[in-house]
């Protein structure tokens, strides 16, 4: 208010009018003090006037003006002069007032109708020809021509701290006023082509601009990158996160983190100089100023890279092992980065996906859950990941009925196909099984923080051990191990099942020696039989070879009653006596249909040899006796035989062109035996276009009938007794029904299976279900 | 047509001749009547079927593994009885060629002790 006054004395002069003699007298003292201020020592008025001359110098010294008007003639020392009185009478801070309200017209408004705003002209200037090219070139010109512009205005630095800073900030202040929105991505682009010009070098594309040495300090003058710096830092990350997702995606056979943090030194941290240490003065200053954000950048880096690995798991698991450096990156990322359950659930969806569904191969879901072991075990070693990870393909995979058999069928090496899950350089060891803790253990460790309440640390750590955990029992493992070693077994005609005891030996390191005693007294068999057979080939020799085996110890087989016809018949009867003679307190029961036999046909014009199964040798041999037979007489004659298969030998027989189909109709179909070739039959095979295709439909079924079969073949005994209890009792719920069962000897199903068993027989028409209670179907 | 036979790779179960002649399949299943396993198994203390756990042939016609019946013989209340018909225990000799003497020795043996022991 005191200022002011002494600015505007007549309006003073009309307030002094109008107020009492006091304040009359207060203002008059304060008016001479103000006069004897700016008058000083004076004579007159001249102080006065030499006061009012020394404003006018420095106004028009500090006005600001157009950069392309030529710059007006100062002389230095009356310059000097002028601000020097004005400071002795203490009117600085009006003088920087005027110099503000100046620059603000200057910058935004007109000013006395000459002045143009001139800041808001260039700018505007350059965003449009940004707006229209979009290049950062112009962004980069702008900054520096408004740099032009803050040198241009600029008070000289002799003002005084208060005058050059009151100038920053307002100068700041209204260009930043002016700037249109589309500055800042402008910004970005600039910024994100300075940024490009460290990483890729010098381009002869990159903008004269860019390369400017002086665009840094302007960005500082004017603010910018005080002001900008949330934009400065995310360029920087998505800079980062494009080089990350070009180098490194699909790159899983080299390590790419350390790569990437020798590029991040390299290129990008000479850049993050630039923004991050500003005025730095020694590399140790800068380093100190570049720890904080240089920390957030390695973040950064980590983190994308994390998240690519992430979407990529899937991947990097069925390419395992080539993909170890992409976990052994991942591993360490996710040590800085926490993303664990991020890692849990990409890979449960994308096993979801792609791995559990009806469509993929039990044998690829081995492979891709024991790839997923291997891998996980890497990132994690506790195993928290993998036991979240592989719950829901351990439940499916329970669910499968092919499991059990695919996981034995590679637990038995079979040398040539190398297919196997299971590591040659792992070791055998025994199967292991959880374990309580051992509290006395001194170096125990709690469990990892993010494990479930079912983890368990001490878990099986071997991959044949978690395999065969999938199941609660491994019963059903040495089960379905002894069907399939007794179908190798039977297909032994050579006598070398070297390879098979191999086996065996290794499968009871790992399910231990009493499981396996089954198997053990298969594989006697087998030598005993060849002993026996030397024995009995040495006192009569003869074609066959049996193998002899014990009942009770043997997978059930396939039940069928064939009679070898003829000279078959007799080969078996000469054998089963010298057995006899062998061996008096035992006698042999054949299993005609199993085996195999090589055969010399010899007809009239040629010579057919051929090695086949007992039923077509059978079928062969009742020909010798006639040259026509029909079907139906031809199964009379061996036996029971499904109709099928027999047919199937049959065929077997047309394409080798020994028998000819003569069918006038379905229920006699009738074989001949071509003593000759017909000339009818060209080059190609007899009968092909009959009989060819229909052999392919009936399919080979194993001897041996698998577990499953087993089970229904058993579940059938306990039929009757369910039977019973639904006549006795009526309608009885599932429960209750096993609750009965459970009484009957050695029953030892699940509800589950009993369930699957009712249902089946409700398919059949038996029985009837209604809200969960079973009735019979009268 | 001839037709030769060249190589026979055949399948058969072996069994115990028990004189009985069920030669009509599978139906016909012959238990010990001690230890209630089939004959083609083995006794509860055998591993192995066959020649190492032989059967043995009594004259009332019963039919027992023969480590079975030694291990009843060997108790005191059996009063050296077939423990199906209470009839003295004597074993045909039929079959008796088969039985290494090495075999009996042991298990008579160890029967042996095992009743000695009990008495102590």
């Amino acid at each position: 208010m005191q200022m002011r006054s002494h600015g505007f004395p007549c309006f003073v002069v009309e307030i002094i009018m109008a107020a009492s003699e006091a304040l009359r007298n207060q203002v008059a003292a304060k008016w001479q003090d103000s006069f004897n201020r700016l008058n000083r020592t004076g004579v007159g008025i001249s102080g006065l006037m030499e006061f009012s001359k020394a404003w006018a110098v420095a106004a028009e010294f500090l006005r600001p003006r157009d950069l392309g008007a030529p710059p007006k003639d100062f002389n230095t020392h009356e310059i000097r002069s002028a601000f020097d009185v004005l400071m002795q009478c203490r009117m600085l801070p009006m003088l920087l007032e005027s110099f503000v309200a100046c620059l603000d017209m200057s910058i935004c408004q007109r000013i006395c109708g000459r002045n143009q705003h001139l800041i808001t002209d260039d700018v505007t200037r350059f965003m449009t020809e940004y707006d229209a090219s979009g290049d950062p070139d112009v962004i980069g010109r702008l900054v520096l021509r408004l740099a032009d512009w803050y040198f241009a205005w600029a008070p000289g630095g002799e003002l005084g701290q208060t005058i050059s800073s009151a100038y920053i900030v307002n100068f700041q202040t209204h260009v930043f006023s002016v700037l249109p929105a589309a500055f800042a991505a402008g910004f970005k682009r600039l910024l994100a082509a300075t940024l490009a010009l460290f990483t890729e070098g010098a381009t002869p594309g990159v903008p004269a601009s860019v390369q400017d040495s002086r665009l840094w300090p302007s960005f500082e003058l004017l603010g910018l990158a005080d002001r900008y710096e949330s934009l400065i830092a995310s360029v920087c990350y998505e800079h980062i996160e494009t080089h990350v997702l070009e180098t490194c995606a699909g790159k899983w056979d080299e390590p790419m983190l350390s790569r990437l943090r020798e590029w991040m030194a390299e290129k990008v941290v000479p850049w993050m100089l630039l923004p991050y240490a500003r005025g730095a003065k020694t590399a140790e200053e800068a380093r100190t100023m570049l720890q904080g954000v240089g920390s957030r950048f390695d973040f950064h880096v980590c983190k994308t890279l994390c998240d690519l690995r992430t979407k990529e798991m899937f991947d990097i698991v069925i390419d395992y092992p080539d993909s170890t450096h992409a976990l052994h990156d991942l591993k360490e990322c996710l040590q800085r980065v926490d993303q664990r359950t991020q890692l849990v659930r990409a890979l449960r969806k994308s096993n979801k996906k792609r791995l559990l569904h009806p469509g993929a191969d039990t044998k690829d879901i081995l492979t891709q859950y024991v790839s997923l072991i291997r891998c996980l075990r890497v990132i994690d070693p506790p195993g928290v990941l993998l036991f979240k990870v592989a719950d829901p393909i351990r439940r499916y995979l329970r669910d499968r009925p092919d499991t059990i058999r695919c996981i034995v069928a590679s637990l038995v090496v079979d040398g040539e196909s190398g297919d196997s899950l299971v590591d040659d350089d792992e070791p055998i060891q025994p199967l292991q099984s959880a374990q309580v803790d051992d509290y006395t253990d001194p170096n125990w460790e709690p469990e990892p923080i993010d494990a479930g309440p079912d983890f368990r640390a001490n878990k099986p750590s071997d991959v044949v051990s978690t395999l065969v955990s999938i199941y609660d029992s491994k019963d059903l493992f040495v089960k379905e191990l002894q069907v399939l070693l007794a179908q190798r077994l039977l297909a032994v005609t050579d006598g070398n099942y070297e390879k098979e005891r191999r086996n065996l030996e290794i499968l009871k390191i790992r399910f231990g020696e009493a499981p396996l005693q089954v198997c053990e007294v298969m594989l006697k068999d087998m030598t005993d039989s060849k002993r026996i057979d030397q024995h009995v080939q040495s006192q009569s020799s003869s074609v066959m070879h049996p193998t002899i085996i014990s009942r009770h110890f043997w997978p059930k087989f396939q039940s069928s009653k064939i009679q070898m016809p003829g000279q078959l018949h007799e080969i078996q009867e000469a054998y089963a006596r010298e057995f006899m003679t062998f061996k008096p307190d035992k006698k042999l029961r054949w299993l005609s249909h199993l085996g195999s036999i090589r055969l010399e046909i010899e007809l009239q014009d040629r010579t057919v040899g051929a090695d086949v199964p007992p039923l077509e040798a059978a079928f062969i041999e009742l020909f010798s006796e006639q040259d026509v037979w029909t079907l139906n007489d031809l199964i009379a004659r061996v036996g029971t035989v499904e109709r099928s298969a027999a047919l199937k030998a049959l065929l077997a027989w047309v394409d080798r062109g020994v028998l000819r189909e003569e069918t006038e109709d379905v229920d006699m179909q009738r074989f001949r035996l071509l003593e000759r070739v017909p000339e009818d039959a060209g080059a190609g095979p007899v009968g092909i276009t009959t009989a060819g295709s229909r052999t392919a439909l009936a399919e080979e079924e194993p001897a041996v009938l698998t577990v499953q079969q087993q089970q229904a073949e058993q579940m059938k005994v306990y039929w009757k007794f369910i039977e019973g209890m639904l006549t006795n009792l009526g309608g009885l719920p599932i429960d209750r029904i096993q609750t009965m069962l459970k009484f009957a000897q050695g029953y030892d199903r699940t509800v589950d299976q009993l369930g699957a068993f009712m249902d089946a027989a409700r398919r059949e028409g038996l029985v009837s279900v209604k809200d969960g209670i079973w009735r019979l179907n009268r | 047509m001839k037709i030769t036979v060249k190589r026979w790779h055949a399948i058969a179960q072996w069994q115990w001749d028990t004189g009985k002649t069920d030669d009509n399949g599978d139906a016909e299943e012959d238990v010990c009547g001690i230890c209630r396993i089939p004959f083609e198994g083995c006794c509860p203390t055998c591993k192995v079927p066959g020649d190492d756990c032989p059967l043995i042939w009594g004259e009332c016609s019963h039919v027992f593994h023969m480590h079975c019946l030694l291990k009843w013989i060997g108790t005191a209340a059996s009063k050296q009885q077939c423990p199906m018909d209470r009839r003295p225990w004597g074993e045909t000799i039929a079959h008796l060629s088969v039985h290494t003497p090495r075999n009996l020795d042991r298990i008579s043996i160890s029967s042996d002790r095992r009743e000695k022991g009990r008495r102590e």
